[in-house]
């Protein structure tokens, strides 16, 4: 898929990011929209830009987050290298792949936040954020993948339609 | 042998006949009669009746049919658009509410000026309590801008745009404001956290707190006016051994529920920046 594509989809995907889905939380986790829809991407054998979607889709985050810059693109760089790791070592793609990866993806993204915010002196305790933000993040970001993966499934098809 | 009575004996006898069957069908003597061969001819034509009136309907039902299958797609039109008429009242009365709670905020606290911002969005981190608003440096907000709500403190204004702002909320980890206790006027600390609860910490250990209590910004350090109110004590922890006392606190403003805020732009932050002595420097 183009990488000029990459730029309206995911500053869509993020706005509803920042405007819905952080509204909704499950006791203080929220889903990661962004982060499901860069790996359900990556997950795609025709897909051949995911770096760059990556990228894109972190840097629109990072313009929406008070994080410091460049925490969730470094994240969402490595939940799409081991996507794309998994990917070409897996010659039968699974579902359960797309759990994996976004399982691993959310906890990189906590671990770099959790690191930068204790090391800004942020008075945060391991056990609070792993029971009441990771946990509720990762349940929430399975729950969503399943239709997000279908759905990008279905748009390649149109895009890319198989003999 | 052919017997022929004149002409008019045989009216006279038909007439007979007649008054006489007149007169005892008057004295009741058909009655039973009538009853078995009635009965019979009622139940054929009722069910008769019957059958027309199905028919009769079924052929004038298709039309009827289509009169009521328009109007009820109409009814139905016009009841989609009174829920979302519905829908859109019920919000604008709820906008209504919220701003006429921030007006009577700004009528009783006339010593700021506010502007009024809708809430956009939150960070998408679940580590921060931030939100985002649609008003920025366009409209006058600065950096350091308090934010309050119609109950009372929500945060402070940490990054602008032209036309959006950033509002770290005194849930935040990282916050921390300078609050005094009323009505004991203990100074104290109240600092934020991940779970997005609030603790008063710093209290000292002989100051008379108490659950009840009110918390107001002290205006202390200059990042805030004085005198905004912040929550109230639900509990208190003190330790015989220890230096201060802690608190939790309830905010008066829902958070979970933001959508409406004021920023008062005729406060300016206190930078002690230049007062700090750098490290290394005698």
């Amino acid at each position: 898929m183009s990488v000029i594509l990459s730029i309206p989809t995911l500053g869509l995907i993020a706005i509803l990011q920042s405007a819905v889905v952080s509204r909704l939380p499950l006791n203080r986790g929220i889903a990661d929209l962004v982060l499901v829809v860069l790996v359900a991407i990556a997950l795609q054998k025709t897909i051949t830009t995911s770096w760059q979607w990556s990228i894109v889709g972190g840097l629109f985050m990072d313009f929406f987050s008070g994080l410091p810059f460049g925490i969730f693109t470094v994240s969402y760089l490595l939940a799409t290298g081991l996507a794309l790791f998994i990917r070409d070592r897996i010659w039968r793609f699974s579902f359960l792949l797309q759990l994996l990866v976004v399982f691993f993806g959310t906890i990189f993204s906590h671990a770099l936040s959790f690191i930068v915010l204790f090391l800004q002196g942020t008075d945060i305790s391991l056990g609070t954020v792993l029971q009441l933000v990771t946990l509720p993040s990762v349940i929430l970001n399975f729950m969503i993948s399943l239709p997000i993966f279908i759905l990008i499934q279905d748009i390649l098809e149109q895009i890319n339609p198989q003999e | 042998m052919n017997i022929r009575f004149p002409k008019s004996l045989r009216i006279i006898a038909l007439s007979l006949v007649a008054i006489g069957i007149l007169a005892l069908a008057l004295s009741g003597v058909f009655t039973s009669f009538s009853r078995w061969v009635v009965l019979p001819l009622t139940s054929i034509q009722t069910w008769v009746s019957l059958q027309y009136q199905g028919v009769e309907n079924f052929v004038s039902a298709s039309q009827d049919v289509r009169e009521i299958r328009q109007q009820n797609t109409e009814l139905e039109a016009d009841n989609a658009r009174m829920q979302a008429q519905i829908v859109e009242l019920q919000q604008q009365l709820i906008e209504f509410e919220i701003l006429s709670a921030l007006l009577e905020f700004a009528r009783a606290n006339p010593e700021h000026q506010y502007i009024g911002a809708s809430v956009i969005g939150r960070d998408p981190s679940p580590f921060l309590n931030y939100i985002i608003i649609n008003r920025g440096s366009d409209d006058g907000l600065r950096r350091g801008m308090p934010v309050v709500t119609q109950n009372g403190l929500a945060g402070r204004v940490v990054q602008v745009t032209a036309t959006g702002a950033r509002v770290s909320l005194i849930t935040d980890p990282v916050t921390r404001i300078n609050v005094r206790v009323e009505p004991s006027r203990s100074a104290a600390v109240l600092t934020g956290s991940i779970t997005g609860d609030i603790t008063l910490e710093q209290i000292p250990q002989d100051d008379d707190v108490n659950p009840g209590n009110l918390i107001l910004t002290s205006g202390l350090g200059g990042n805030y006016p004085a005198n905004i109110i912040v929550g109230q004590i639900t509990s208190v922890r003190s330790r015989e051994n220890a230096l201060f006392q802690s608190a939790s606190v309830q905010p008066v403003t829902d958070f979970s529920d933001l959508s409406i805020v004021l920023v008062i732009i005729n406060f300016e932050p206190v930078d002690f920046t230049p007062l700090i002595p750098e490290s290394g420097t005698p």
